[in-house]
């Protein structure tokens, strides 16, 4: 079951990008992860006295992101293994969640500036229009889930000291 | 036309990293990596966007008529807070999934000096409703911009043989400073 994991199962891993993640939980036939700290934020000097902690800290914000994925390979609580996520998704994920939003309040805005040249049926027309494009989100989430690129994969054990790449 | 060179302006004449020197701990932070600089690019564009609307609002129908332009600051803290609260629940309930692959970089926008920045400024623009907004658009399309380029080039510094006193922050800062001079070459341009 391990070989499983040490090898990447044919994972095309130059075009992944990759995350470390820790085992939290084992149910049935899946595991729970909890990917690790992988920013900058929250290792710097000043950490302790960070503003960010006044909405929740990195940790609790990670804890939040808690993802399944099949246990194929015997993984246990504790262990951390490596994951993937295609580089291409993350971008088409950005895209989707904050660019389509935009480009229809700011079609609706404009639109509507030009047509009443008012301010406040401006502003009107592009929280309609931002409500429009979160609805066009969901679809396109939905479409991106369908494919199955949204899920992490599992490409190996992490080595006892290995980390995200962060200098 | 107007809103065209309002954009350039924004955007690469007075960018917000390398001319206005806002969001550097971003900008030395999350620019490890491409995909990080763009994930973090995107949700900064939306969230400064965002919140320039918000606060526009809030500015011309509460700020404004009531006399209370010595609470902006803090004002402006609030909104972008929600914001950004905001932004995370509605993705966290429309798409867990894009949630958990998204998601990280939202709680540092909050304290990102380039969202509160850019909502003083516009109001010192003291511009139209779309124009603040196009302005914000465009502002945080530079920040964007500028990130992956130094994401980009941070990757190839990478595989560079650097001397090992420069290597690491040093040298991800003389490229800062490199790329700031060559964003100078943009000056001149500027509508406002």
């Amino acid at each position: 079951m391990r070989l499983a994991v040490d090898n990447p199962m044919n994972v095309e891993t130059s075009t992944l990008v990759e995350g470390i993640a820790r085992v939290v939980a084992v149910e049935d036939a899946q595991v729970w992860l909890v990917p690790e700290q992988s920013g900058s934020c929250g290792s710097c000097a000043s950490s302790a006295a960070c503003g960010s902690k006044g909405i929740g800290t990195v940790a609790s914000r990670l804890e939040m992101r808690r993802f399944p994925m099949e246990n194929n390979a015997g993984l246990v609580v504790g262990e951390r293994v490596v994951v993937g996520i295609a580089q291409d998704s993350l971008v088409k994920a950005s895209l989707t969640v904050y660019v389509l939003p935009l480009v229809i309040a700011f079609a609706a805005g404009l639109t509507a500036q030009s047509v009443y040249g008012s301010d406040l049926v401006t502003m009107i027309s592009m929280a309609a229009g931002l409500i429009l494009g979160f609805a066009g989100t969901w679809l396109g989430a939905r479409r991106i889930s369908a494919h199955g690129a949204m899920a992490p994969r599992l490409l190996r054990r992490a080595t006892p000291g290995e980390t995200c790449r962060i200098d | 036309m107007e809103y065209v060179l309002l954009a350039v302006s924004a955007a690469l004449v007075n960018n917000v990293i390398l001319a206005r020197f806002l969001g550097l701990c971003s900008f030395m932070g999350v620019t490890t990596r491409i995909d990080t600089a763009v994930g973090m690019g995107a949700a900064c564009t939306f969230c400064i966007t965002v919140s320039a609307m918000i606060d526009w609002a809030v500015e011309h129908y509460l700020l404004e008529p009531y006399g209370l332009g010595y609470l902006r600051t803090v004002t402006f803290i609030l909104v972008i807070a929600a914001s950004v609260q905001f932004t995370e629940a509605v993705v966290r309930k429309i798409s867990p999934p894009l949630f958990q692959m998204l998601g990280i970089y939202l709680p540092l926008i909050t304290t990102n000096c380039a969202v509160l920045g850019v909502c003083l400024l516009l109001v010192e623009g003291k511009m139209s409703f779309i124009g603040s907004t196009v302005f914000a658009l465009a502002s945080s399309i530079g920040y964007s911009l500028v990130m992956v380029l130094f994401a980009g080039l941070r990757e190839r510094l990478v595989l560079a043989d650097v001397p090992r006193l420069f290597a690491g922050p040093p040298i991800g800062f003389i490229t800062a400073s490199l790329l700031a001079l060559s964003f100078m070459g943009f000056s001149g341009m500027s509508a406002h």
